[in-house]
């Protein structure tokens, strides 16, 4: 197994290092798979095995390393998986943001390390100083890696474009403080509408005009959750109960420069949040909708 | 005495205490003839920290306000905290301070500082009085091989890098290089820590000199009070090293008003290091191991139980001192008023030279079972050597 690779602009270095600390905000541990075209980021939910992994992130390599050499156990397996504590790899490459020139290379100290070696510009001369980070990683063993294949979802029944992050985290955030779960309500006609319901108070954030990517509907209503506005086509909308930490933690992702980001639900079942920057790096996390 | 510091120098003087807050629980006041001297010592004993403030650092300054014949000089001891209390945010005082005046009379128990603010309101601090004793380390820094003068910012930058729960710092000085890295207990799981190695070229200090070259480790917490300190003041740092044992001391001054000496005990490198150096280093030690017929603790696991007393001689240096105290008198000029601890360093130290003498190139694990067996070696064999070395098996807890 080999694995090395080198970053020089600023740029993506910039952009890697906001990935991982968002990665590194999810969750405790991750995986990074590492294949010859994209290396991915992957999170399983911590405290239930072997689940289909709640967050993959797909980097494309050749938007961010100038050189990129893997060489994996054999032809039938390619790639390497590798396990982290997620800050073990964030805290390091907070310096990027600063750096010149980033190596990874996958080495053996004692035990396996993904090897960062970092060249910092002196702030008081010309001179650059090398910093190098051996961060202890796990090789995932082979027999395993199904556990972080990339989920199998259903055709999501309706796509909405989400209005900035930002905004969103803000009325989430505020809505956490209050209730448990939040009910995400998204309609054909590019409404979305997010509420929480307490003994005391219902309190809804509507949004409206967005862009619906795509609408598989019509959606067949059964119990009496779902209540909508006067004259608005209950078929025509979509609606999954989601808790609402899982979703705020998502939405921390925003330091991430992103271009767009996608809500697709499964009628009461699932909330994909798919998060793409310019570079083509794909953020999805998954979560499950829950259902009384 | 009586002194008044001007509002500018309160500033500065509040940062000192601050500093010195990071090192020690107490704080010794002496006042000499045209200096002020403050001191600190940790706990531990293996942090030292000296600040002296010449006489025109202060507006007024009389020694002999309240007497005329002691010629001694005024001491005294009072809690760290007391003193932290009376400069509570340094980085605004010179706005709120116009003067500052400092009392201290030998025949009163308590230590006064009065703040002279703006607007008119003047606050005044008695702090008791604990002792009325000095302390004073003593270390070499003048005759030692290994000089760096560093811009503070260098180091901050450098320091930056590694992580908050690393505690210990190591430094290894090459002739044209200085690694710094996150030392790593033998006793810790690797597969838990980041290791952080960082190269700073020679060229980047303003001045280098390195006559033997060495690995020093020191604590990461002292390090960065002093490195804050320096940063406050933007005055650069000379550190100044031996060897391997010795302690390193840092000095910060700018030229004529204000010196400060930090030192600070070092303990040995362990097997577990990183980068290029890791894999010579511990191939050497294997092959040493054959041909030494002493139990080299330090390097395999299983003695790990050797390896902490070692460890503990190590620094715990006072374990040393009862020993080594007469034969070796090595500063006599002024021996006087040496707080028995700070022998501690200087014995610790001047054995491991002699040491690290012999074997120049890999000051690794020999030398450490050098010096924790070193009576073994000698003619006049000493039990209460092994004495000491069943204490320190005994009170492992730290």
């Amino acid at each position: 197994m080999k694995f090395r690779a080198v970053m020089i602009d600023t740029g993506p270095m910039r952009e890697f290092s906001n990935i991982v600390t968002t990665i590194s905000k999810l969750s405790k541990e991750c995986v990074l798979r590492l294949s010859t075209d994209q290396i991915y980021f992957i999170v399983s939910d911590d405290n239930s095995g072997p689940t289909p992994p709640i967050l993959w992130c797909e980097i494309p390599q050749s938007m961010f390393f100038s050189e990129y050499q893997l060489i994996g156990v054999d032809d039938e397996h390619k790639d390497i998986y590798l396990g982290f504590i997620s800050a073990n790899l964030a805290r390091p490459l907070v310096t990027l943001k600063s750096a010149k020139t980033l190596k990874m290379k996958l080495t053996k100290k004692q035990c396996p390390c993904l090897t960062l070696e970092i060249e910092m510009p002196s702030s008081t001369s010309p001179q650059t100083r090398h910093v190098t980070h051996d961060i202890p990683a796990i090789v995932v063993p082979r027999k395993i890696w199904s556990d972080f294949q990339e989920p199998q979802v259903p055709k999501p029944d309706i796509s909405i474009e989400l209005p900035p992050l930002k905004q969103l985290r803000t009325s989430i955030d505020r809505m956490r403080t209050m209730a448990s779960d939040v009910v995400i309500r998204a309609s054909a006609e590019g409404r979305l509408t997010l509420q929480i319901k307490t003994d005391m108070a219902k309190v809804s954030t509507r949004y409206k005009g967005l862009r619906v990517d795509t609408f598989e509907g019509p959606i067949e209503h059964s119990d009496s959750e779902t209540e909508s506005q006067i004259n608005e086509d209950l078929s025509r909308v979509c609606v999954c109960r989601v808790d609402a930490k899982k979703l705020s933690m998502f939405l921390s992702a925003d330091q991430i420069s992103h271009n767009r980001i996608i809500c697709s639900i499964v009628h009461k079942r699932l909330v994909i949040l798919c998060l793409q920057t310019d570079e083509n790096v794909k953020l999805q996390c998954f979560i499950t909708g829950i259902v009384y | 005495m009586k002194c008044h510091v001007p509002g500018p120098n309160v500033k500065v003087l509040g940062r000192t205490i601050h500093a010195l807050a990071r090192f020690g629980d107490e704080l010794y006041l002496e006042s000499l003839a045209d200096c002020i001297l403050l001191r600190t010592l940790n706990a531990s004993e293996s942090a030292y920290a000296m600040l002296k403030f010449n006489r025109n650092f202060f507006s007024y300054f009389n020694y002999n306000y309240y007497s005329t014949e002691d010629n001694e000089g005024l001491k005294c001891k009072i809690s760290m905290k007391s003193a932290l209390n009376c400069f509570k945010s340094p980085a605004h005082m010179d706005k709120q301070v116009e003067n500052l005046e400092i009392k201290l009379d030998p025949e009163q128990c308590k230590l006064i500082f009065q703040f002279k603010c703006k607007h008119g309101i003047v606050k005044t601090h008695f702090i008791s009085i604990l002792d009325s004793k000095a302390m004073e380390a003593v270390y070499t820094k003048d005759l030692v091989p290994n000089r760096i003068t560093s811009s503070q910012r260098i180091l901050s930058e450098a320091i930056g890098n590694f992580q908050n729960s690393d505690d210990q710092v190591t430094l290894e000085a090459l002739a044209q290089s200085v690694l710094l890295r996150n030392y790593i207990d033998a006793n810790v799981d690797l597969s838990k820590i980041i290791r952080t190695q960082i190269n700073i070229r020679s060229v980047e200090f303003d001045s280098y000199i390195i006559g033997f070259e060495t690995i020093i480790t020191f604590t990461m917490k002292e390090f960065k009070a002093l490195l804050a300190f320096a940063e406050a003041l933007s005055l650069p740092i000379q550190l100044q090293f031996e060897s391997t044992g010795k302690p390193v001391v840092f000095i910060i001054h700018n030229g004529s008003t204000i010196e400060a000496h930090f030192v600070l005990a070092t303990s040995k490198p362990d097997n577990v290091t990183q980068g290029t150096s890791t894999q010579n280093s511990s191939r050497v030690e294997k092959s040493k191991r054959k041909d030494s017929n002493l139990e080299q603790g330090s390097a395999s696991k299983k003695l790990h139980l050797d390896m902490e007393v070692s460890k503990c001689l190590d620094e715990d240096s006072h374990l040393f001192n009862f020993v080594d105290i007469p034969c070796d008198i090595v500063d006599k000029n002024n021996c006087d008023n040496i707080v028995n601890s700070e022998k501690t360093c200087v014995n610790n130290s001047v054995m491991s030279a002699m040491d690290c003498d012999n074997i120049p190139a890999s000051p690794t694990s020999r030398t450490m079972i050098k010096s924790v067996f070193q009576r073994c070696f000698e003619s006049t064999f000493d039990p209460r050597s092994i004495q000491r070395v069943v204490l320190a098996e005994n009170s492992d807890s730290e």
